[in-house]
């Protein structure tokens, strides 16, 4: 049994975009097989795992595999990459970091920006946009790039996983995190009354796509995401939103996908309550989790989010604080057992 | 090919029927089951030697365009746009009113206009049909009628141009494609849907009919191959053959899926390009999100102005686009 910052590690430093998850997804159901009743990946590459109960209830418990990244979109004559964004990544991030390729070789990428003048050079990091930065692979000639990489190749931050005091750091985060939960949720449930649906979905950050569809075969009773949300307890942080690391995990009240299923909620607040977890609210004025897409599925499914919260997400240095992590697991070992009470 | 008749029928997304009783009357003595859905989408079965697995081809039989406002008291008429329109494009332009009215698009004359000043936007563009006042409009034009474009198509050398070759291109190839086709190696499944531009809305009830195993969205794409943007901005190139997508707005397309038509294309020796921009969409995005998500990949025509009254199209990539995916059907390569 691996511990949770071991996990974390691993799954975090496993390098797959939306669309580009099998890597992790073998990573997960490395963890996972031995806890698991059984497993299939379905038509667009969800993960799905089970254990089964007795009383014919199923909950669905979702996290997305998928990671922020970049895909190559064109190699000039002299060997040098542009690229577009694969969900909502920010070029600024991209200025003075590493991208890793997820080619055979794992090329390294530096990012550079245009400029012909000092004065164009300032404006263009000004306003920074994909069409004025390229990737410099170190190739002479588009040739020997041609060798090594293709338009369409993905790419990720490079970066890395730190842990100290009470926090872990590293890209992808968003929503490995989430995983992580799931794998250490399902390795401590012992015989369950419910059937449990763990679902790691794909192309979440472009859309929703993997969790528009996972419940279709499933046909759940109820499905919680589990995902990152923001943590503004930093100086001069957004001012309208008061989450903060290390307070417990959030319970989602509404952001602008989705409004939690207010019955959905409520049991999840009582059972943090009833068990001493601690807990706060969430309401996040932007973004969205796939319970949008739960919600979505034939004649809707009551749907909630569960959120860790983390700083500086969709960088390559996302941090979350462990002791929310664990509370969020146990919260959820909790509510496999009760949701139904 | 069918190009040129589907490109001169009008079909704003809604109003599609023309356009589907086009494609109807020829596909259907080649369809093993045809129907017409409630919200208007055309499908054609044609049965595979196996029937444990099916492929769905989809083009959209919609074209961006205009849908009047108002009537004002001028006998003028406004209009907003239907789809990704921009104003900018159809000032001074003819266009049709309904079935039958010719009509032209007006903006202050450019000697009148403050230098740089002077703004494109929907609100101030009329449409002028000669009406002399607001009830002499009011009895030839209602809120909610259709304006579209008139475009006649023509061939340009090795161009072919004129109006809503997005997407009837994608519908011409289609029709090429059933016409060809002798048994297909599994059931195959042409769509011809409606209101893509305004949504991807026709698409997200199709699977649901069929209940296929992958889809292929045949589309026509932005080129943006003009020699005021490098290179490197362009997202196709007029010539280089048939688009193919790794990702767009929505949907990272199904890895298999793409790189079983890239080897498609080279093995059979159809010139083809990568899609080298990410933005927009197609109903791959819809069939992805639909039942149990269905895998889906996109091969498109470049096409150079697009959602505009013209369109430039070479006639190879069409060519070698009818090529390609009668070679997806014959082959059955890219169900997985």
């Amino acid at each position: 049994m691996s511990s949770l910052t071991e996990i974390l590690k691993v799954l975090t430093e496993t390098n797959s975009t939306s669309g580009r998850e099998e890597a992790v997804r073998n990573k997960i159901l490395g963890f996972l097989s031995p806890y698991v009743d059984g497993h299939r990946v379905d038509r667009l590459g969800n993960l799905i795992v089970w254990k089964k109960g007795r009383s014919g209830k199923k909950i669905l418990l979702d996290a997305h595999m998928d990671e922020i990244g970049v895909v190559v979109t064109h190699i000039d004559d002299r060997g040098f990459l542009r690229i577009e964004m694969v969900g909502g990544m920010d070029p600024r991030n991209l200025l003075g970091s590493r991208i890793r390729f997820l080619n055979e070789e794992g090329t390294c990428g530096v990012v550079g920006v245009e400029g012909e003048t000092q004065e164009e050079l300032k404006q263009n990091l000004e306003k920074l946009s994909f069409d004025r930065i390229y990737v410099d692979i170190g190739a002479y000639s588009k040739e020997e790039a041609m060798k090594r990489i293709n338009i369409g190749t993905f790419g990720v931050y490079d970066s890395h996983f730190e842990n100290f005091g009470n926090v872990c750091i590293s890209k992808a985060m968003d929503d490995r995190v989430g995983c992580a939960v799931l794998i250490k949720l399902f390795e401590s449930l012992k015989e369950t009354e419910h059937s449990i649906y763990g679902v790691f979905s794909v192309q979440e950050e472009v859309g929703l796509v993997g969790a528009s569809v996972a419940a279709y075969e499933i046909d759940p009773d109820i499905a919680i995401a589990l995902d990152v949300t923001g943590a503004f307890d930093t100086p001069k942080a957004h001012k309208r939103m008061g989450m903060k690391l290390g307070a417990g995990p959030a319970m989602k009240v509404m952001d602008q996908a989705s409004i939690s299923d207010r019955r959905l909620l409520n049991k999840l607040v009582e059972t943090a309550e009833k068990h001493g977890i601690p807990y706060q609210m969430e309401v996040l004025v932007f973004g969205g989790t796939d319970a949008a897409g739960y919600q979505k599925t034939k004649s809707g499914i009551p749907s909630a989010t569960v959120s860790i919260p983390t700083r500086y997400i969709h960088t390559p240095h996302e941090m979350v604080d462990i002791r929310d992590v664990e509370n969020t697991v146990k919260l959820l070992n909790h509510f496999c057992q009760e949701a139904f009470d | 090919m069918y190009l040129k008749e589907l490109s001169e029928i009008s079909g704003i997304s809604g109003q599609e029927k023309d356009v589907r009783a086009y494609i109807s009357e020829r596909i259907a003595p080649l369809a093993d089951e045809i129907w017409t859905d409630p919200l208007g989408n055309l499908i054609a079965v044609k049965k595979g030697r196996k029937g444990d697995k099916r492929l769905l081809l989809a083009a959209h039989m919609d074209e961006v365009g205009m849908m009047v406002t108002r009537i004002n008291d001028d006998g003028t008429l406004s209009v907003m746009p239907v789809g990704g329109l921009r104003p900018e494009v159809v000032v001074g332009k003819q266009v049709m009113v309904g079935d039958a009215l010719i009509g032209v698009i007006g903006f202050k004359p450019i000697h009148l206009q403050k230098k740089d000043t002077e703004k494109i936007e929907w609100s101030n563009l009329r449409v002028y049909c000669g009406f002399a006042n607001k009830e002499e409009a009011k009895e030839n034009v209602k809120i909610g009628t259709y304006v579209s474009f008139v475009t006649k198509f023509s061939e340009n050398g090795v161009f072919f141009s004129g109006k809503a070759f997005d997407d009837r291109g994608g519908c011409s190839v289609l029709m090429d494609v059933i016409e060809s086709i002798d048994t297909p190696p599994f059931d195959t499944i042409f769509s011809f849907v409606v209101q893509e531009e305004t949504g991807l809305r026709g698409s997200a009830v199709v699977a649901e009919q069929v209940k296929p195993d992958v889809a292929i969205v045949v589309e026509t794409t932005t080129a943006g191959d003009v020699p005021e943007l490098e290179k490197y901005r362009w997202a196709t190139h007029l010539g280089d053959g048939p688009a193919i997508t790794f990702m767009h707005r929505g949907y990272v397309v199904d890895p298999r899926i793409f790189e079983r038509l890239v080897s498609l294309a080279q093995k059979a020796g159809i010139p083809f390009q990568y899609k080298m921009r990410t933005a927009g969409g197609t109903d791959a995005a819809r069939f992805a999100r639909s039942l149990y998500g269905v895998p889906s990949g996109v091969v498109s025509i470049p096409c150079r102005y697009i959602h505009s009254p013209l369109s430039v199209m070479h006639r190879d990539d069409y060519r070698y686009t009818a090529e390609l995916i009668k070679h997806v059907v014959e082959t059955g390569e890219v169900i997985l």
